[in-house]
């Protein structure tokens, strides 16, 4: 509302505290600090936060430019607001085990359904979470 | 060879290299040719100085005479700068250090004085002079040593090449400077030539004394290729030659004392091309499309500036710095401390500056700070300053009670440039920012008053990224790329009107006006001289050229040509429809434009609807016939699909008599028709128009359209098989009923052909099978009473169980 009344800008959050979902998944945080015509973002003092269940770590990153394009949603973050009530932070080391442990599952389950759909002659295929070729 | 006799002239230790100087006789030769011994040629060098003397300095005129090295340097750095000497024309002669043996005296004291130049001088060279435009330009300037070959090496080291040491042997230094050389605070002393270590190695001397200079060139980057040979290698024992030799390309290092400002990565411009004149292409970008722009560019000059021709690359100009005052954060985090033994998210970006400072800033805001706030503290003030004073439209709103410490020449809440917007909408946007200004201004200061890297984004890119917005948002017809928003405020306003038509009359509900922009034709002509013979053959990007001719040949294959034939009428069919199509809706746009154009226009716009609509009745007719309807016209027509949704949308449009015809065209080929639209089923959509049209008929035309519904034989039978049919049909029954209940005298009953014509289409209603009658759209309720009166009642209730309509039916 700062510049352009009337449309949505990025000007207005400049310099405010930021989170932004990436195409590949990641949820970075960090102060917006510069915007362009594509909305290639600039953020300082990024924060790449990977959630496990109820626990969450932050892996700091630095400074960030990020493609317009491969931004899913970007939100602005209250930074008086009390953090995280429900959700609990843990150590980097610890959040990264919690990933990896998840992902196995993951892994897991997926070939435990397709051992059993093979077994019974179906097969579906893996859907690619990549929209790129 | 002449070169070696000088050498040996001038050589008293010629003896013992004479070994060494067969064998680099032919690696040798290419260097002496080119910035070697080859030019200690007296002639050359007495030429040259006279040519250098007349260029620099008139007064001088003395030191040809000698034809020592020290004159031939002023010659030599004369025109070895060439036009970077012309800028610079110092360091050359004041390269000339205090040469302590012989030496022309009078240009000693010049020497002297332009020292202090030096630093100046070469400064501003470097600055002027990048290595791709000196080596042009000095391959551009005749060779001045004979025979040389002159290759591209002898190009670029044409700077090195009057570095000259015809000197005698005893002079153990000469001091002289490349004239692009690498730092400007470089002590000018103990810098030996290329030339002259080659001179020194040939006689096998050892290296002087004043071999400092390796320091500098070991470091200096930029190695063209030079081949050693190993002979030659081998010889060289001192690391200072060997750094010398392998030096060959001009440092591009930029020197040092410039990297001390936050420099703006954009004001990195790569070296200007050397370039020849790029004709007929979009004009030479040094920096890239993507830079914000340094300086203020306003709104008009970036929409009406003329893209210029450019036949020639032109001038580079540098961006000067937006704000001189304004330090990086950096520097301004170097004087407190750094906040990155915090965490990532310090929760206040709190003590960074010390208490002190955060005063000093405070006053600085409240009693509205000075210009180029002297030192880092009050910067974040004035870093800050374009956030919140600073000039009208596109700027921060401050709306509410400014708060406790913040910009006192901020009273006035600021005015944005809605005038795009719907007047309502421009109220309910102050409304909403009204009651959202007041929370929220005062946390957002705080915050951003104590974050240090606030700021990055100058107000000059935040300009620059809203323009190129709002010139995104500019357009041409807003009714057609912004339909939604006009077609809603649109709605008000008519509601609004209503709703104050009862009330008063003076308050005139407000409009809205879009700005429009002129539709301009860009059309990109190349690049044409006047008064030249033939054109300019350059193909560009916007403009290229044809590589490959295209012809067309048509084949004479008979079954293809048939085939053909049937493509290309059915793609004329469609090609009707689309044209038809986009008639037809601006007709029906018309309404909505009338109301948007000015009352001058009115008149052009009303002419331009009646011909629209003319021609959209005119291309159903027949072509010979004009007040016929074509009947393969609009079968064609029917049989696509989007022909059949043209027709509907189009009934209403035509006049009654035509609209009329085209539904009598309609049933009589409505089992064709049908079985066309068996994939299709588009056909119900025109059981709006229709019913429409059948309402407004006449008697005698409903009872012709129920006769030709009936056609042949068989056709009944077909008709009730398809949905629309039967819908068709009760509707004319349902209307005939109507006629006849409503009004008295009606001729419906004056002929028999109605009656006739309905007992048989009971007669096949009751005939037909339950299964092959197709349900209708709906059910006319007054079905019954028409039958009533010509069917017993036995029939009556076969009827109505078959078609199950009854009293109540819908």
């Amino acid at each position: 509302m700062n510049y352009v009344p009337g449309t949505a800008s990025l000007i207005d959050d400049i310099d405010k505290k930021h989170l932004v979902l990436l195409r590949d998944g990641r949820t970075l945080i960090g102060y917006l600090r510069s915007i362009d015509q594509f909305a290639n973002l600039v953020f300082h003092q990024t924060v790449e936060r990977i959630h496990v269940g109820k626990k969450f770590g932050d892996i700091p990153r630095g400074i960030f430019i990020v493609r317009g394009e491969n931004v899913v949603l970007l939100g602005e973050m209250d930074v008086d607001k009390p953090c995280d009530t429900i959700l609990q932070q843990v150590s980097i080391e610890e959040i990264l085990e919690e990933q990896r442990l998840q992902q196995q599952a993951k892994q897991e389950t997926e070939k435990v359904k397709m051992q059993v759909l093979k077994d019974r002659g179906l097969s579906i295929p893996k859907a690619d979470n990549l929209d790129e070729y | 060879m002449f070169r070696f006799q000088s050498l040996d002239d001038d050589c008293t230790l010629e003896e013992e290299d004479d070994g060494l100087i067969e064998e680099e006789d032919e690696i040798d030769q290419f260097n002496d040719d080119t910035f070697g011994a080859g030019a200690i040629d007296d002639d050359w060098q007495e030429e040259h100085k006279r040519l250098a003397e007349l260029d620099e300095r008139d007064g001088l005129g003395a030191g040809s005479g000698a034809g020592s090295g020290a004159g031939s340097g002023v010659g030599g750095g004369g025109t070895g700068g060439g036009d970077v000497s012309s800028s610079a024309g110092l360091p050359s002669s004041s390269a000339r250090v205090p040469l302590p043996s012989s030496g022309p005296p009078t240009q000693d004291a010049d020497e002297r004085s332009g020292g202090s130049d030096l630093a100046e001088s070469l400064a501003r060279l470097i600055l002027d002079a990048d290595p791709a435009i000196a080596g042009v330009g000095a391959a551009e300037r005749p060779a001045p040593s004979p025979g040389s070959a002159g290759p591209g090496l002898s190009g670029l080291l044409g700077l090195d090449q009057p570095r000259v040491l015809p000197q005698p042997p005893s002079m153990p230094h000469q001091h002289q400077l490349p004239p692009a050389a690498p730092a400007p605070g470089l002590p000018p002393s103990s810098m030996l030539s290329y030339q002259q270590q080659q001179h020194l190695l040939r006689r096998g001397a050892a290296p002087l004394g004043q071999m400092n200079s390796h320091s500098i060139w070991e470091s200096s980057m930029g190695f063209g290729p030079l081949s050693v040979s190993p002979g030659l290698v081998a010889h060289m024992e001192d690391s200072p030659l060997m750094s010398i030799i392998k030096e060959v390309g001009l440092p591009k290092r930029p020197p040092p004392g410039r990297s001390d400002e936050g420099l703006d990565l954009s004001e990195r411009v790569p070296p200007p091309r050397s370039s020849s004149p790029v004709i007929g292409s979009p004009p030479v970008r040094a920096v890239p499309i993507g830079t914000p722009p340094k300086h203020p560019m306003s709104l008009n000059h970036q929409i009406h500036h003329p893209t210029a021709v450019h036949v020639r690359a032109p001038v580079q100009h540098r961006y000067h710095a937006p704000f001189p005052e304004r330090l990086s954060p950096n520097t301004l985090l170097n004087i407190a401390n750094s906040p990155l033994c915090r965490g990532p998210f310090p929760p206040r970006v709190g003590p960074v500056l010390s208490q002190l400072q955060r005063a000093q800033l405070l006053n600085s805001q409240v009693a509205g700070f000075p210009r180029g706030g002297p030192g880092p503290p009050l910067l974040a003030g004035g870093g800050f300053r374009p956030f919140f004073g600073g000039p009208p439209p596109p700027h921060g709103h401050r709306m509410g009670p400014p708060p406790p410490h913040g910009p006192p020449n901020h009273t006035a809440p600021i005015r944005h440039n809605t005038t795009h917007l719907h007047p309502q909408h421009r109220r309910l946007l102050t409304q909403r920012m009204q009651s959202r200004g007041g929370d929220r201004v005062r946390t957002g200061l705080d915050r951003r008053s104590r974050d240090p890297y606030s700021n990055l984004m100058s107000q000059k890119e935040k300009e620059w990224v809203t323009k190129i917005q709002m010139m995104q948002l500019q357009s041409t017809d807003p009714y057609l790329d912004d339909y939604y928003y006009q077609n809603y405020y649109e709605k008000m306003e008519k509601r609004q009107e209503r709703e104050r038509d009862s009330s008063s009359r003076k308050e005139h509900a407000t409009k809205l006006i879009t700005p429009q922009v002129a539709k301009v034709e860009h059309t990109y002509r190349p690049v044409q001289f006047a008064g030249s013979l033939g054109k300019l053959t350059v193909s560009s990007v916007n403009n290229p050229r044809k590589m490959i001719d295209a012809v067309v040949t048509t084949r004479s294959d008979d079954e293809e040509k048939r085939e053909k034939q049937v493509w290309n009428k059915r793609r004329q069919i469609l090609y009707t429809v689309e044209k038809m199509y986009s008639l037809l809706l601006e007709v029906q746009d018309f309404e909505k434009r009338f109301v948007q154009t000015p009352e001058e226009e009115r008149e052009a716009l009303l002419e331009q609807h009646k011909a629209n609509t003319e021609q959209l009745c005119s291309s159903l007719q027949e072509k010979d016939w004009e007040d016929r309807v074509s009947e393969d016209q609009c079968v064609m027509i029917m049989a696509v699909r989007k022909g059949k949704r043209l027709v509907a949308r189009l009934l209403p449009f035509l006049p009654a008599a035509q609209a009329a015809a085209v539904v009598m065209v309609i049933a009589r080929n409505l089992p064709a028709l049908a079985k066309k639209d068996k994939q299709d089923q588009v056909l119900v959509c025109l059981v709006e128009p229709v019913s429409a049209v059948v309402q407004s008929l006449s008697s005698s035309a409903l009872t012709d359209l129920l006769q030709e519904l009936q056609g042949s034989d068989g056709q009944l039978a077909a008709v009730l098989q398809n949905k629309f049919g039967v819908t068709l049909l009760y509707l004319i029954l349902s209307e005939g009923e109507r006629m006849q209940s409503s009004d008295q005298d009606c001729q419906l009953m004056d002929d028999n052909r109605w009656t006739e014509l309905v007992f048989s289409v009971t007669r096949e209603l009751l005939s037909v099978p339950s299964s092959s009658l197709s349900p209708p759209l709906f059910t006319p309720p007054n079905l019954l009473s028409l039958f009533s009166r010509y069917v017993d009642r036995q029939r009556l209730e076969l009827l109505q169980d078959k078609l199950q309509i009854s009293a109540a039916s819908r």
